[in-house]
């Protein structure tokens, strides 16, 4: 693989080119109080494009309530104001507001589709990697036993634990629950969900802030790639993705069928990767590739952009006629291409 | 006082993307490189330190060898290290809003490049901008620095002339102190002297150092500002 050899940025510039900021810092702060929150438009896909930075006071006015990335903090004329914890950007939502911020590490909330690594097996069940401060669990009782979904876990399942998942597999799941701690519950009591085999795991930031995945329609996708056949997709909204050869999906699968087409998939917890052609792993690879360069231009990751950065890696390759790795100046041109279709 | 080593310092943030928050700071010739790992579950459950009720923090200090004037090996049970690791632990304790995270650590590590003295201070403010970096929320910046007396030892203490931000060689000469706050002026986290100075001039070295921070404040939220610039730019709505 040919390595990209780039120029030596210049070194950021000293504090001294820029003004002066030390004593007119109490100044810089009341200007900073007047952001018009009120012409803010309400809603979760609106932030202000104002940075807030810790302790920065965000209002003193009584009708705000504070969410998250806030705290209160009294002055000295004991006039209580919002102050932000993070750096990061406003959101309002009616009344309350919140900080979103710059990156954080993921938040588990329910109902997300996850994609975690199984660190620790106990009795009863796993502790499951996500990316989030804590670790998620995984009860027993929660995945889909094979010989039906319906059929009751007995001690010999947790007897055979290992033989479902053991410590560093992958898979897929969608958060169930949530704990006071914030610690979450996962279930994979749908046949979308389960061990992950067959493929490419990658990791990028997510929900948490700044690029990456975001909450979409679709998480899991198929792409149709030129030479290799069909590419599954998973966009773990914790940020991990997991790009593998496309599985026939069983035909009329319905509540009904359920338990059949689980007695019949006796691989559905085979750690046995099959045979994949150099094809597809190149198609894999590509994909992959394209999903780190959006990440680097700062392009959210969802089933358009990682199909639109796909058919723009071909296009690429056809001008430059040859296959390269998709670093710098090649995924500059495929963010831009990508960016440049969306209009 | 104006602060000196505002005309050659330099500070970036998310220098590692492997990490959750990283930082890079010069002040003066004293280079640092700083990441956060977490919060994220503590590894071990060693009975009750898994049962407290906010994250816990752990830093971790490595000098290179080459980073003072003459090579020398810094042990990991070195004294003054482990002194260090426990002062920046718990400046930062009480700063940020660790009960948000229960059970769970937040791994500081620095790594010292070059010592040009204020080396717990500009740790300190490597370490802040990292946790901005990582999201972790914190009531306000940790900011800290040096202040040393100029006055021979000799000399009466009340006219001395307090000196903000030392160099290495003035810290071998002089009495210094290092002064660490948050909230502005109001909160002093850190405040550690190990040389000796007369009373009367202490006063007037605390407030010239915390002068120096609010200073060092005003720099450091520049640069996370710049930097959350940058990326709102480079974000595509």
């Amino acid at each position: 693989m040919p390595i990209s050899v780039l120029p030596p940025a210049p070194a950021p510039a000293p504090f001294a080119n820029k003004p002066q900021y030390g004593h007119s810092l109490d100044d810089d702060f009341e200007d900073e109080d007047e952001m018009d929150i009120d012409s803010l438009p309400t809603g979760h896909q609106r932030t202000s494009q104002t940075i807030l930075t810790p302790g920065q006071l965000v209002t003193q006015d009584p009708q705000w309530m504070r969410g998250h990335g806030t705290f209160p903090l009294e002055d000295r004329n004991s006039v209580t104001g919002i102050h932000s914890t993070l750096a990061g950007t406003l959101q309002k939502t009616n009344k309350l507001l919140s900080i979103i911020p710059l990156r954080a590490r993921y938040t588990p909330e329910i109902g997300e589709l996850v994609i975690g690594r199984i660190v620790e097996v106990q009795s009863r069940r796993w502790k499951v990697d996500v990316a989030a401060p804590l670790l998620a669990n995984l009860l027993l009782s929660s995945i889909n036993l094979p010989g039906g979904i319906l059929r009751k876990r007995t001690s010999v399942d947790e007897l055979n634990i290992r033989s479902y998942f053991s410590e560093g597999e992958l898979l897929v799941a969608e958060v169930q629950q949530l704990f006071h701690d914030g610690s979450a519950s996962l279930h994979t009591r749908s046949l979308k969900y389960g061990k992950l085999r067959n493929g490419y795991f990658l990791s990028v930031s997510g929900m948490g802030g700044g690029s990456g995945v975001v909450r979409a329609k679709r998480q899991i996708f198929t792409i149709q790639t030129r030479r290799g056949g069909e590419v599954d997709c998973i966009l773990g909204v914790n940020g991990y993705i997991w790009l593998a050869k496309h599985v026939a999906e069983k035909e009329g699968v319905g509540m009904n069928k359920l338990e059949e087409a689980a007695a019949a998939d006796t691989g559905m917890y085979s750690s046995q990767n099959d045979e994949i052609g150099a094809e597809t792993r190149g198609e894999i690879g590509r994909v992959g590739g394209c999903i780190r360069a959006l990440v680097e231009g700062g392009v959210k990751v969802e089933e358009g952009t990682v199909k639109r950065a796909y058919e723009a890696s071909l296009e690429v390759d056809e001008v430059d006629g040859e296959e390269d790795y998709l670093g710098a100046e090649r995924g500059r041109t495929v963010v831009e291409m990508v960016l440049s279709g969306r209009g | 006082m104006p602060l000196d080593s505002s005309s050659y310092s330099i500070a970036q943030l998310s220098t590692q993307a492997a990490a959750d928050g990283s930082s890079y700071l010069e002040m003066g010739l004293t280079k640092i490189i700083c990441t956060v790992h977490g919060p994220r579950e503590s590894p071990t459950r060693s009975g009750s330190s898994s049962q407290s009720p906010g994250a816990h923090i752990e830093t971790s200090i490595s000098i290179a060898g080459f980073s003072g004037t003459d090579r020398k090996r810094h042990g990991r049970n070195d004294k003054r290290t482990q002194e260090m690791q426990h002062t920046i632990s718990s400046a930062f304790s009480s700063t940020l809003f660790t009960h948000l995270y229960p059970h769970s650590t937040i791994t500081i590590s620095l790594h010292v490049l070059s010592q040009d003295g204020s080396l717990l201070a500009a740790c300190l403010n490597a370490a802040t901008l990292a946790l901005v970096d990582a999201g972790v929320p914190m009531s306000d910046y940790v900011v800290a620095c040096t202040t040393g007396s100029t006055a021979s030892y000799a000399g009466d203490g009340e006219e001395a002339d307090p000196l903000l931000d030392l160099n290495g060689l003035e810290e071998q000469e002089l009495p210094f102190l290092t002064v660490g706050t948050s909230g502005g002026e109001d909160k002093v986290n850190v405040l550690i002297m190990e040389t000796r100075v007369q009373v009367g001039r202490l006063e007037a070295m605390i407030s010239v150092g915390l002068d120096g921070c609010r200073q060092i404040r005003g720099m450091l939220d520049r640069v996370v500002r710049e930097h959350g610039e940058r990326v709102l730019e480079a974000r595509v709505a």
